[in-house]
């Protein structure tokens, strides 16, 4: 298969196979990440320090950049850390735990993923910074940065100046919430983005308007407040039912269904191994023979100034694409339609706007404009002829519906990168059935098989209402499109970069498909001691994910039975309850065992010396750029 | 019938910064055509072509109108209305 690798004759080096346990993931997921854009991966014998992870980006036409993935924000804490001490420290496992009333894993490489893609955009920014004339040679972020960002929403509602919700797992009773279950074992999640589907689905169970009703506020809200607490009775009607009989309703009533499949399903659908042999991007350049194309030159000292981004998109992954080309100082001007967003007044609000839409919207500039209309996609069309990048997330087919696909754009700027956020196939070939469902967050992860892992590795129904898909998918978006912007300065080019929800879910998932091996790096999946312990006061996690580590824990608490004998959880789990969680996490930072107090109340992250960096207070909580560059 | 409305920060540039408002009417639209009449404006952030906004959700005391009779929901003394800015999917 022969695939469009942006940057091959680029060059990624680090000390990959000498990496500390706690990098592990992340150069997996990086190496994977960087193969399939074309990057040349070079593992040399620099001793790795344990500190942080340190490899170098180079291009045919740039110097060297130098990059540094420390642990938290504040580098001179380089406590040991895992996929799941991170999760814990920076409310992961609280927004995702709030559904089942305690705070949980999500049981994927979830923030290690997130880490190698924004460490790879950074240097790919850098380096355009240079072919921009500025002098950056370093680009740094920290695990703990990227975890953050992915809680960018979360913080903001938690902290908003008015009526912020206080949303804690364990104050949270536990009625049903998707997904949903058949009589005959099928486990499903259900979508719809308008509430009629809604109504008439659930009036063909002989549910009520006004139950029904109770629960499409649940419904609406889940993707806000990752819990979604639905009326009994919704559950119940559904588990009398075949999940034939329940999609042939489904068909009549408008409402979409899609089971949760396991990553074993995934891999056999038709273009799965494309999918993945290709990554999570697909690109497509052609020549730009155009004089514009000369490059531009920065405008101040982050990396994508003077750089103009025409953003077109709705809810999360589309705008945390934009803002995260913002942070790195691209001007994003984002279309809205008349009248602006609805978001902007989904509560909760800080100074007359809603702060989750802040969080992903602040540093843009917003112009209003009827897309559907004749003088409305002229006035696109005249904002993209000088811009530099055009950014969407629109449903399938409707660029082309407007007249406002790549190829409506290539005549009038052949240097244009446009980026296509989608929700399915990266490849325009998906077949009927996903192009016939909204590509959603929930629904992504049943189909792709994330949903499964996550109930899997924690022992719930499903996925995580917490937007693990919707994060990431933005994140490779505007990863993909910085990737792209590097090309086209590199070798004089204009193209288009798709990405989606689903390459994401994929990318989440590579521990499990075929050839992880040739990625040469060992992850150790299965830690040790790895959970949530309660104690005197508070939760703390605590993972070993070897045996030293177990012993260095052993020896820090004092004990005197062995991992192996029995009764040593219970022994354990006794032993945590005689001291403050905040107690043992001092005590075990000190012995190098990874562990973190779990931060189940969003408003104490500020509070966090190795977090506070990252997070800046004012009217809400504000989740600051995770690069720095120099 | 006297009504509490609460309305979303959105909106209270048009209710002169309040945050709950009295009106009348003996369904939701009579009381939206009230509240139009002293707050110019409100009516069409709320309504088009005869029903709510796609975004707009209307509550009468917790319950979505829409699962109701729509702006022809009935409404007694001392029922509390509340309008929520709010949009599907991720």
């Amino acid at each position: 298969m022969e695939m469009n690798r942006p940057l091959t004759g680029c060059t990624l080096s680090g000390s990959f196979d000498h990496v500390a346990t706690d990098f592990a993931p992340i150069v997996a997921s990086l190496r994977y990440q960087a193969s399939a854009l074309g990057l040349n991966v070079i593992s040399n014998n620099n001793d790795a320090m344990g500190v942080a992870l340190s490899f170098e980006f180079t291009t045919t036409r740039t110097r060297s950049v130098s990059c540094d993935i420390a642990k938290w924000s504040d580098a001179a804490r380089p406590t040991s850390i895992t996929e799941n001490i991170i999760q814990a420290a920076c409310g992961i496992m609280s927004v995702h735990g709030r559904v089942s009333g305690e705070p949980r894993p999500l049981g994927l490489q979830y923030v290690s993923t997130l880490t190698g893609a924004l460490a790879l955009q950074g240097c790919f920014a850098a380096a355009l910074g240079q072919l921009r004339g500025l002098s950056v040679t370093s680009s740094n972020i920290s695990v703990a940065s990227a975890a953050l960002l992915s809680m960018a929403q979360y913080i903001a509602g938690a902290t908003a100046a008015e009526t912020p919700e206080t949303i804690l797992p364990e104050s949270i009773s536990h009625p049903a919430a998707p997904p949903f279950m058949s009589s005959d074992g099928f486990c499903f999640e259900l979508e719809t983005l308008d509430v009629e589907p809604w109504q008439r689905f659930w009036a063909q169970f002989g549910i009520s308007s006004a139950v029904s009703g109770k629960g499409w506020n649940a419904f609406l809200l889940r993707y806000a407040k990752a819990i979604s607490p639905l009326p009994d009775e919704l559950a119940s009607a559904l588990t009398n039912h075949t999940y034939q009989h329940i999609s042939e309703i489904c068909a009549r009533t408008g409402m979409s269904i899609c089971p949760l499949r396991s990553v074993k399903e995934r891999q056999q659908d038709e273009h799965f191994m494309h999918e993945w042999v290709q990554g999570p991007w697909a690109f497509e350049f052609r020549p730009s023979f155009n004089s514009r194309n000369t490059i531009k030159k920065a405008e101040n000292k982050l990396p994508l100034s003077g750089v103009t981004v025409i953003e077109s998109c709705r809810r999360i992954q589309g705008p945390l694409a934009g803002h995260l080309l913002a942070l790195l100082g691209a001007e994003v001007i984002r279309i809205e339609p008349p009248g602006g967003d609805p978001l902007r007044g989904m509560p909760p609000m800080a100074d007359g706007c809603s702060v989750r839409f802040d969080a992903l919207n602040r540093l843009k500039t917003i112009r209003e404009v009827d897309i559907k209309s004749s003088a409305g996609k002229a006035e696109i069309k005249e904002l993209v002829r000088y811009a530099d990048v055009f950014l969407h997330n629109w449903a399938p087919n409707k660029a082309a519906q407007l007249g406002l696909d790549y190829s409506d754009f290539v005549d009038l700027n052949p240097a244009l990168i446009y980026a296509y956020a989608a929700g399915w196939s990266t490849n325009g070939s998906a077949d009927p059935f996903l192009n016939s469902i909204p590509g959603t967050d929930f629904m992504t992860q049943a189909y792709s098989g994330v949903a499964r892992k996550i109930s899997q590795a924690c022992g719930t129904r499903g996925g995580s209402l917490f937007t693990v898909l919707d994060v990431l998918g933005g994140v490779i978006a505007a990863q993909g499109a910085t990737a792209a912007l590097l090309k086209k300065d590199l070798d004089n080019v204009g193209g288009k970069v798709t990405s989606s929800l689903l390459s994401a879910a994929t990318l989440l998932c590579i521990d499990d498909f075929p050839d992880f091996d040739v990625l040469n790096t060992h992850v150790n999946s299965e830690s040790v001691i790895n959970g949530v312990f309660a104690t005197q006061h508070g939760k703390i996690a605590i993972e070993c994910p070897d045996r030293n580590a177990v012993y260095r824990l052993v020896d820090a608490l004092g004990m005197t039975s062995e991992p192996d004998v029995a009764g040593f959880q219970q022994h354990l789990e006794s032993l945590l309850l005689s001291r403050t969680a905040e107690e043992w996490r001092l005590i075990l930072e000190r012995a190098n065992v990874p562990v973190a107090h779990v931060v189940e109340d969003l408003t104490v992250l500020q509070n966090q010396i190795r977090l506070q960096q990252q997070l800046s207070s004012d009217s809400y909580t504000k989740v600051m750029s995770p690069w720095s560059f120099k | 019938m006297s009504v509490k409305v609460s309305i979303p920060t959105i909106l209270r540039p048009l209710t002169n910064d309040q945050k709950q408002i009295e009106a009348v009417g003996i369904n939701v639209l009579e009381v939206i055509d009230q509240m139009d009449q002293q707050y110019p404006g409100i009516k069409e952030k709320l309504i088009a072509k005869g029903k709510p906004h796609r975004f707009i959700n209307i509550y009468v005391n917790d319950n979505d109108i829409r699962f109701s009779d729509g702006l022809t929901t009935n409404l007694k003394d001392g029922d509390s209305l509340t309008i929520l800015p709010a949009v599907a999917g991720g």
